[in-house]
């Protein structure tokens, strides 16, 4: 069971983070319930890449690896948003008129 | 294993190397593959916060957050076993123990479907949930559904591939044991992510009732 | 270990020569059941081939369409089911997979010193995978067509459209798995097995310019194959998250589509211009110029790539603020390139030139990828881009680098490496003869296209007003020359195959490891593992005497 220990320790911490994220979501905390909900499951995703695929101790190039596929999504979402949360702001002469604007919340 | 040591064993191509790399890039391209899902997804509740929030409302949270757990514990089984075979210990039980909850994942996701096709909210022709009080809460719910089942379905088959890994593994031996372990861990607990991401996503917003 | 030496049947007046890895099994399972890297470049090219001409149809039925102003040869349905199957033949069957597939498979561990890739079997899957899903993808253009154009815009592609729609997407994807395999290959080869001494900084920039396809391949590919799954869905299911009516957006499909489609450009050009570099220095008998600049302009053109999708969008509805992002960003591509076409012509500099076939087609590639890659500045100027946009000044900027750049390129290379693959010389005559009038074939075709495009025909009509229509004739002349240009190599090169002479290990007096085994390779590549102590392109210095 010894060497075991960090990794049911781990998962305790992923079991708690769940209920933490369970429960928060119950309480009316407007736009931050969506923030704590992320942040604890980036925390969650975190702990079971570092610890459950042994991230902490791969090769650089494994972990090189991960961050690429991580950062292309993230130009994909970052640049997609350029044209989202702009739309009605910078409206050209060919836009159509009927366009949704997102809502932030 | 040291990074330096690491790519000395790199320069001379042992092969448990290069097939760890070769997974964890499949995983990168597995990750784009769900990448516009979740794209269409931040559409979706941006675009349509209250339809989104009222169709999250349907899913059942209690099953879904059991879901979590369970799946977390079957990668916590995948990590001893992984953990075991490094050690050329036995891996049967650990293998078997996450194989059977991968598929008591599977069940209970079924039963959820059950219930949400039983309610008209599979995002076809017939889609008629309660309570679409508007067109645009209609539309907005249906993409929620689209994409909730898109998701959860490809979810889902990836889980099921896992699991036939699992069962595979359970049978056979072999000289490359640990590394099969290795890699199909690293496949699950890629699965195991996705999923931490979609629970808070589809199932808990706007559950208090805002 | 000896191979056991198999002679071919001395024809009339030609040696036999060692076949290498063309000889030994000769069934049809040998070649079906290969894991020979170099066995699975030949089906590759075999399939290549057979898609390129196929594609070829359809672009002959097209220019002989527009050479009069009335839609008179077909329908305009039909019409769109030409454009659209010349598209996606010509795209994801052709020149995706072309130099990759095919000179990469070949090539790439015989320049690391390897004796095959990371991972044959999954190799040869990748040809299956891509042979079967090229074939569904053609039935599904012939049997009934896609009317949709490659680009599958929705909702049009999704709701209205009458066409094959599922079956091609379908084929689509399948195509799509094989090209992730094959980066996936190339990934690992390329990092876990380069021969002793052989650091990245001594690799060919061919290798460099395959790995960062490769690493394109696998990152761009799975955001395709997901998009296409969702308008299969939304086809199926009638749901709306592309179709404004039902809640949806349209630019949603445009910006997935997009992210996976401008990346994929440069997954045709990067390799193209890793032939550039190696056939330039070869024939000019000079270093290239700036070898790390050369690399880093590779892995910057990779990832700058993935930045600019958005300037197919710019007159789509696309926020303004969005078009600017995406057309500075578009400009900032073009700086990398521009380097290498400086560095490629400095290589040139007081070398000792020789107008060998190959190095025609090396020349051509960096003249006409110029003219392309300038034109593409144009488009990437938002203004310029409204009047442009949807119009054969697009077409002819796509054709100048695609054709002009890849696919001549490709032939280069084709003949390059020719001995190498094969053991036999072509002639030389012929190789000239055909590089040139696929030069002139070439620009007579799309040159007249800038202009018709800047007057304003659209693309993707049948028919156009009158005016238009002496350019049009001379550029469907100019199809004609180039299809002669092309199917040229068919004879001359498959007439060497049984009367060529016998090349040698090193025809060319080139370096690079592929050069330093015999022609055609053995099975296993190297009869010992070479060690690599000198640097690439081991030709003198600018300046220097040859």
């Amino acid at each position: 069971m010894k060497q075991y220990r960090l990794l049911i320790i781990v998962w305790i911490a992923l079991l708690l983070l769940l209920a933490a994220t369970a429960a928060s979501a119950l309480l009316q905390l407007g736009a931050w319930n969506s923030v704590l909900n992320l942040g604890i499951a980036a925390l969650k995703a975190g702990l079971v890449m570092l610890f459950f695929m042994r991230l902490r101790s791969s090769h650089v190039l494994i972990r090189l690896t991960a961050i690429t596929a991580m950062a292309t999504l993230a130009i994909l979402f970052a640049l997609s948003s350029t044209d989202y949360f702009a739309r009605e702001r910078y409206v050209a002469p060919y836009q159509r008129p009927q366009q949704i604007a997102p809502v932030l919340r | 294993m040291s990074t330096a040591n690491a790519s000395a064993i790199a320069e001379r191509g042992e092969p448990e190397h290069a097939a760890t790399f070769a997974l964890w890039i499949l995983l990168a391209t597995e990750l784009l593959l769900f990448g516009p899902l979740f794209l269409g997804y931040v559409y979706v509740r941006t675009h349509f916060p209250d339809a989104a929030a009222a169709a999250s409302r349907h899913t059942d949270m209690l099953l879904g957050t059991v879901n979590t757990a369970i799946l977390l514990t079957s990668s916590l089984c995948m990590a001893v076993a992984a953990e075991r075979a490094r050690a050329q210990r036995s891996t049967q039980w650990w293998l078997s123990a996450t194989a059977l909850l991968g598929l008591a994942f599977l069940v209970i996701k079924g039963i959820e479907y059950q219930h949400e096709f039983a309610e008209h909210l599979f995002p076809d022709r017939g889609f008629a949930p309660a309570d679409a009080i508007s067109l645009d809460r209609l539309h907005g719910m249906q993409l929620f559904f689209l994409l909730y089942f898109a998701m959860t379905a490809l979810h889902a088959l990836h889980l099921a591939v896992g699991c036939v890994f699992c069962l595979g593994l359970t049978v056979r031996g072999g000289r490359q044991h640990a590394l099969a372990v290795e890699l199909t861990g690293l496949y699950w607990h890629f699965v195991d992510v996705v999923w931490i991401f979609l629970y808070p996503l589809l199932y808990l917003l706007g559950r208090a009732g805002g | 270990m000896t191979s056991a030496v198999h002679r071919g049947t001395p024809a009339s007046a030609t040696e036999a020569i060692d076949l290498g890895y063309l000889g030994g099994k000769f069934s049809l399972w040998s070649w079906l059941g290969t894991h020979d890297h170099k066995r699975i470049a030949i089906l590759y090219a075999i399939a290549i081939t057979t898609f390129f001409f196929l594609g070829g149809v359809a672009a002959a039925l097209i220019r002989i369409e527009l050479a009069t102003p009335q839609g008179d040869l077909v329908s305009a349905e039909t019409y769109n089911k030409l454009f659209t199957a010349h598209g996606v033949i010509m795209v994801w069957l052709f020149l995706i997979p072309s130099i990759p597939s095919v000179l990469g498979n070949f090539l790439l561990p015989l320049m690391i010193g390897a004796r095959d890739l990371a991972f044959p079997r999954l190799n040869l899957a990748s040809w299956y995978v891509y042979v079967i899903g090229g074939a569904f993808t053609i039935w599904a253009l012939i049997a009934g067509g896609v009317d949709t154009g490659w680009t599958f815009y929705t909702p049009f592609s999704t709701m209205f459209s009458n066409s094959n729609v599922v079956l091609a997407l379908l084929g689509v994807l399948i195509v799509g798995f094989s090209s992730i395999m094959t980066g996936i290959n190339f990934i690992v080869t390329t990092h876990t097995m380069r021969a002793p001494g052989l650091g990245w900084f001594r690799l060919p920039l061919f290798v460099w310019a395959n790995y960062a396809t490769s690493i394109i391949l696998v990152l761009a590919t799975p955001v395709l194959a997901m998009t296409l799954v969702l308008v299969g869905i939304e086809r199926v299911f009638q749901v709306g998250l592309f179709d404004p009516a039902l809640g949806g957006d349209p630019l949603l499909f445009q910006h997935l589509f997009w992210f996976y489609s401008h990346p994929a450009v440069y997954i045709m050009i990067l390799p193209a211009m890793g032939v550039a570099s190696e056939i330039i220095p070869c024939f000019a008998r000079r270093r290239v110029f700036g070898y790390r600049f050369m690399a880093y302009a590779i892995l910057g053109i990779g990832i700058i790539g993935f930045l600019v999708w958005g300037h197919h969008m710019f007159v789509s509805g696309q926020s303004v603020y969005a078009g600017m992002v995406f057309s500075l960003l578009s400009f900032m591509v073009a700086i990398p390139s521009a380097v290498k076409v400086f560095n490629w012509t400095a290589t040139l500099y007081k070398g000792s030139i020789t107008f060998s076939a190959p190095m025609l087609y090396a020349l051509g590639f960096v003249g006409l990828f110029t003219i392309g890659g300038l034109t593409g500045l144009f488009l990437a100027a938002l203004a310029l881009d409204v009047h442009l946009s949807d119009t054969y000044f697009v077409v002819a900027h796509f054709h100048y680098i695609m054709v002009g750049g890849s696919v001549m390129a490709y032939f280069g290379a084709l003949h390059f490496w020719w001995p190498k693959m094969t053991g036999r010389l072509y002639s030389e005559a012929w190789g000239r003869a055909a590089a040139l009038i696929i030069f002139v074939g070439f620009n007579l075709t799309f040159f007249p296209q800038f202009l018709l495009g800047y007057e304003g025909m659209p693309r993707r009509y049948h028919s156009y007003p009158p005016e238009f229509q002496v350019l049009h004739l001379v550029s469907s002349c100019g199809a004609a020359l180039l299809a002669v240009g092309y199917l040229l190599p068919l004879i001359y090169l498959g007439w060497s195959l049984f009367k060529g002479k016998p090349s040698g290990n090193n025809p060319w007096q080139a370096t690079g490891l592929e050069w330093e085994t015999s022609s055609p390779p053995p099975t296993h590549n190297f009869e010992r593992p070479p060690v690599v102590t000198r640097p690439p392109y081991d030709y003198p210095e600018q300046g220097e005497p040859a």
